[in-house]
């Protein structure tokens, strides 16, 4: 099951495929054939011109892993930088400018283990930045180690015998944070993945999108289709509000049986870390632009 | 006489900050240029702690181990400090009815220490203050036996509690009290001037420097003796608007200032050893995507914790060689306030002409050391970004972010600035980013960044020769960050005997420069090595490099700084 994009949105798309191609790389694409990565990169772009983003609006941060190597396949301004920093470096750059939008993608092992404290981190200090948790349950690049989010009894890389214990719940994990916004989409399905990057573009702090990606190669307990039977919309549901963190966690509980996709949990009443700077009240400018000299005098 | 020197020593957190810093107002506005430094545990409350200050009517720079008057707030200190009063100096105390260290101070009598003692208690409440004012008391005694103007510690005492008009008024009485009570026993002469000096710590001058060249985002995780820089970039936010921002780790502060920097804005971070330890993947990541990176690591002994509230110069090797890969950077030590506000500036403007790693280097004994300084000199380093601006960002196509030149350098601009845009790719790349494993772009591409190298040590300045330059000296030093103080100061002293000491000082280590450096030895043939570690880190450098050889090596590495006596003792012997 997935949901298809109106044709209001299909027209915009198609009348803009210039700005679309833009996007796209020349070069070889080195992820497998029907890895995930390519149905992510295809919504986001969309996103981007549906919202009419131009390249000098943002700026991308990727990890490193199967999903950092788009880093240099998007053709924009990126930075590929460290295992598990991508968070930090796309923060540091969001404070430093707040008129460009920064999107900070990473996978399992960057979320869950080696960067699990700048996740906390970043969804308190509600950095202004959309991050991209790429959850396909295990470390892809290096072979189809078990991750954080590999599930109990499966026989990876590294554990023959099976993962032996239970894995973190990513959603529920960032709802024990009092985020602001988090969502939750399919790799499978592009059309609802295009207007969750847009909900999450136009977030004003940190916009927390994990999105279910299948990985043909190593992940062969829930693959595709595996998702694909068992992801509901939360825009279905009767009565849910987006509002209400105890409704939303209960709902992200279930990993197994009926997992849904769509905005999950949205709290605009905390402000982002920027706005709560009582030094830069009333600036109109960012931090890049004012680079100058400044008189020390008064400051002795 | 040409300095004097004091000692106060009480428990941590017992008033002796307020004591010291009343003191080294009191004797600023007398004029005399001032060096005070504050040795303490690394704890809150309890614990033996001192402040030791230095005054002269010259620039004086460095301390001397052995003090000529010590103000005792307690007995434990009085126990623990009583060997570093001089023979003949002054021992002030307040001890009432049993006179706990008796012994100790019956011992220092007979070595000629004049004993300067009132029940300062009894005092206090007779003078109509209450027992917290005894230190008052005190106070007034020392200013007395050292023979100096009551008006300038009144004054002093009077602005500490203008805003207690009570308390003031009991205050100035025990102050009044303790003065009159005590005799005259040093006669120092007041300075003909007062100098247009300011008091700076090096932390304060670190920031300054930074606010100065423009930095407007600061990330920390406190460390000592980094922290207070924390402390006063924060208190600089509301004038400035600074965004200053405590995060969870270093690793996380390390990344923010590189993201930040990557933008376009300039921002830096500073930290002890250990935090660099884990700041260090970063300062590869600067290295591979040539983003400008600027940190401060404020020396303290390690290794792990070591000793955190003592000084050391024993992280240049990690400064030089932290961090995977081969990557060009620069590695920069201040040696006191005005040298830190200079290079802090001079740190961010290599940092972004050359798109590499800038390591500042500073020690315990210069972050929180206090010294009179010239009002520092406000734009004479200019800001220099090395960004593409105005028409030509236009003109700019991908492949211009990481172009092979031939000296290494390519253009730089910022995210958005121009159409052109690039990958800052971690990975091995092309020239606009692009990831390569191929075997001879990366050659070429490795080639380019280390080209960097050879470019900025022509760039850099050579080091300075302190002292007589031409000729033999009897004896000559080099060395780099506080060495310079004790340097200064022994420079002086020795030519009033008709010695030759000369001392050429590294500010700017690596890539080290040897143009000088060969000429200093080829002229000078007692050269020595003055360090603070155990290894001679700098030396061994030099030597590698060189294969020039120091005659002697005077190392110092228990977490206190280098003194007066520590080179007395070496010259004397390697004359």
């Amino acid at each position: 099951m997935t949901k298809k994009m109106d044709k209001k949105t299909r027209d915009e798309l198609i009348a803009k495929a210039d700005k679309l191609l833009k996007y796209e790389t020349g070069k070889v694409i080195t992820w497998c054939g029907n890895c995930g990565n390519y149905g992510i990169q295809n919504a986001f772009m969309r996103a981007l011109v549906l919202e009419g983003l131009e390249r000098k609006d943002f700026a991308l941060f990727f990890d490193i892993g199967c999903s950092g190597n788009g880093a240099d396949k998007f053709e924009a301004n990126t930075l590929h930088g460290l295992h598990g920093r991508t968070i930090s470096t796309a923060a540091g750059a969001a404070l430093a400018n707040d008129k460009m939008k920064v999107i900070a993608f990473a996978g399992d092992g960057a979320t869950f283990s080696e960067g699990v404290n700048h996740l906390v981190h970043g969804v308190r200090n509600n950095f202004p930045l959309v991050f991209v948790h790429h959850n396909n349950e295990n470390y892809g690049l290096t072979i189809g180690q078990a991750s954080a989010t590999t599930r109990c009894g499966v026989k990876m890389n590294g554990t023959p015998d099976g993962v032996v214990v239970e894995p973190i719940n990513p959603l529920q994990f960032v709802l024990s944070l009092d985020p602001t916004f988090v969502a939750r989409g399919f790799s499978g399905d592009v059309d609802h993945l295009t207007e969750l990057f847009r909900l999450a573009l136009r977030h004003k702090g940190f916009a927390y999108l994990e999105i279910l990606q299948s990985c043909p190669t190593y992940n062969r307990t829930t693959p595709e289709d595996w998702y694909a039977s068992r992801v509901k919309y939360v825009e279905d549901l009767k009565d849910y509000d987006c509002h209400d963190i105890w409704a939303a966690r209960k709902l992200v509980q279930d990993m197994d049986k009926e997992i849904y996709l769509g905005l999950i949990y949205e709290n605009n009443g905390r402000k982002d870390f920027l706005s709560l700077q009582k030094s830069r009240e009333g600036r109109e400018t960012s931090l890049v632009e004012e680079v100058r000299r400044y008189d020390v005098r008064a400051l002795i | 006489m040409t300095r004097f020197s004091i000692k106060i020593a009480g428990a941590s957190g017992g008033g002796l900050l307020s004591m010291g810093d009343i003191i080294l107002k009191a004797l600023k506005n007398m004029g005399f240029y001032l060096v005070a430094e504050r040795e303490y545990p690394s704890v809150i409350k309890g614990g033996h702690a001192c402040f030791n200050v230095t005054a002269s009517e010259e620039p004086i720079y460095a301390l001397r181990e052995e003090v000529d008057l010590m103000m005792a707030i307690d007995s434990f200190s009085l126990k623990i400090y009583i060997d570093s009063l001089k023979n003949g100096g002054i021992l002030v105390h307040g001890q009432e009815r049993v006179i706990e260290g008796k012994e100790a101070i019956e011992k220092a009598k007979a070595k000629g220490v004049k004993e300067v003692h009132l029940p300062i208690r009894t005092v206090a409440l007779e003078s109509g203050g209450n027992v917290l004012m005894s230190n008052v008391v005190l106070l007034g005694m020392m200013w007395k036996a050292l023979g100096l103007d009551y008006k300038y510690i009144e004054a002093e005492v009077t602005e500490r509690f203008k805003n207690k008009p009570k308390l003031l008024e009991a205050d100035l009485k025990c102050l009044k009290a303790g003065y009159d009570r005590t005799e005259k026993i040093m006669d120092i002469k007041m300075p003909g001037k007062v100098p247009e000096t300011i008091l700076m710590e090096g932390n304060k001058a670190i920031a300054l420097g930074a606010v100065h060249a423009g930095c407007r985002a600061y990330f920390a995780y406190p460390m000592s003796p980094a922290s207070t820089i924390l402390t006063h970039m924060a208190n600089f936010a509301a004038k400035t608007g600074i965004l200053v921002k405590q995060v969870e780790d270093e690793i996380s502060v390390a990344s923010m200032t590189l993201g930040a920097m990557h933008m376009g804005t300039r921002a830096f971070c500073a930290t002890s050893g250990g935090g660099f330890d884990l700041m260090t993947e970063t300062v590869s990541l600067s290295g591979m995507i040539e983003c400008p990176l600027v940190i401060v690591v404020a020396q303290r002994p390690g290794p792990a914790t070591g000793m955190p509230t003592w000084t050391c110069q024993a992280d240049l090797d990690l400064a030089i060689y932290a961090a995977h890969g081969e990557f060009t950077r620069l590695v920069l030590a201040a040696g006191d306030p005005s040298d830190a506000f200079d290079l802090t500036q001079h740190a961010f403007n290599y940092a972004e002409k050359f798109q590499i790693p800038v390591v500042l280097l500073t020690e315990k004994g210069i972050a929180e050391t206090h010294w009179t300084i010239p009002m520092f000199e406000q734009g004479k380093i200019p800001i220099e970004r090395g960004l593409v601006e105005g028409e030509e960002l236009k003109k700019l196509v991908n492949e211009d972010r990481y172009r092979i030149t031939g000296n290494g350098v390519s253009k730089r601009w910022v995210p958005g600035a121009s159409d052109a845009y690039y990958f800052a790719n971690s990975d091995e790349h092309l020239e606009d980013g692009s990831l390569t494993e191929d075997a001879e772009p990366s050659r070429k591409m490795i080639e380019k960044r280390m080209r960097k190298m050879q470019t900025l040590e022509e760039a850099l300045p050579e080091p300075e020769i302190y002292g007589d330059s031409g000729g033999a000296a009897d004896i000559s030093f080099v060395g780099w960050g506080s060495s310079k103080n004790v340097m200064r100061d022994i420079i002086e002293q020795y030519a009033e005997k008709n010695v030759k000491v000369n001392y050429l000082h590294f500010s700017f280590l690596f890539p080290l420069k040897t143009e000088v450096l060969k000429k200093f030895f080829k002229e000078n043939n007692n050269v020595n090595l003055i360090e603070g570690n155990y290894q001679g880190q700098l030396g061994n450098l030099i030597e590698a490099k060189t294969g020039l050889k120091f005659k002697g090596r005077l190392l110092k590495y228990n977490g206190r700084p280098f003194y007066l006596n520590d080179l007395e003792k070496f010259i004397d012997a390697n004359l």
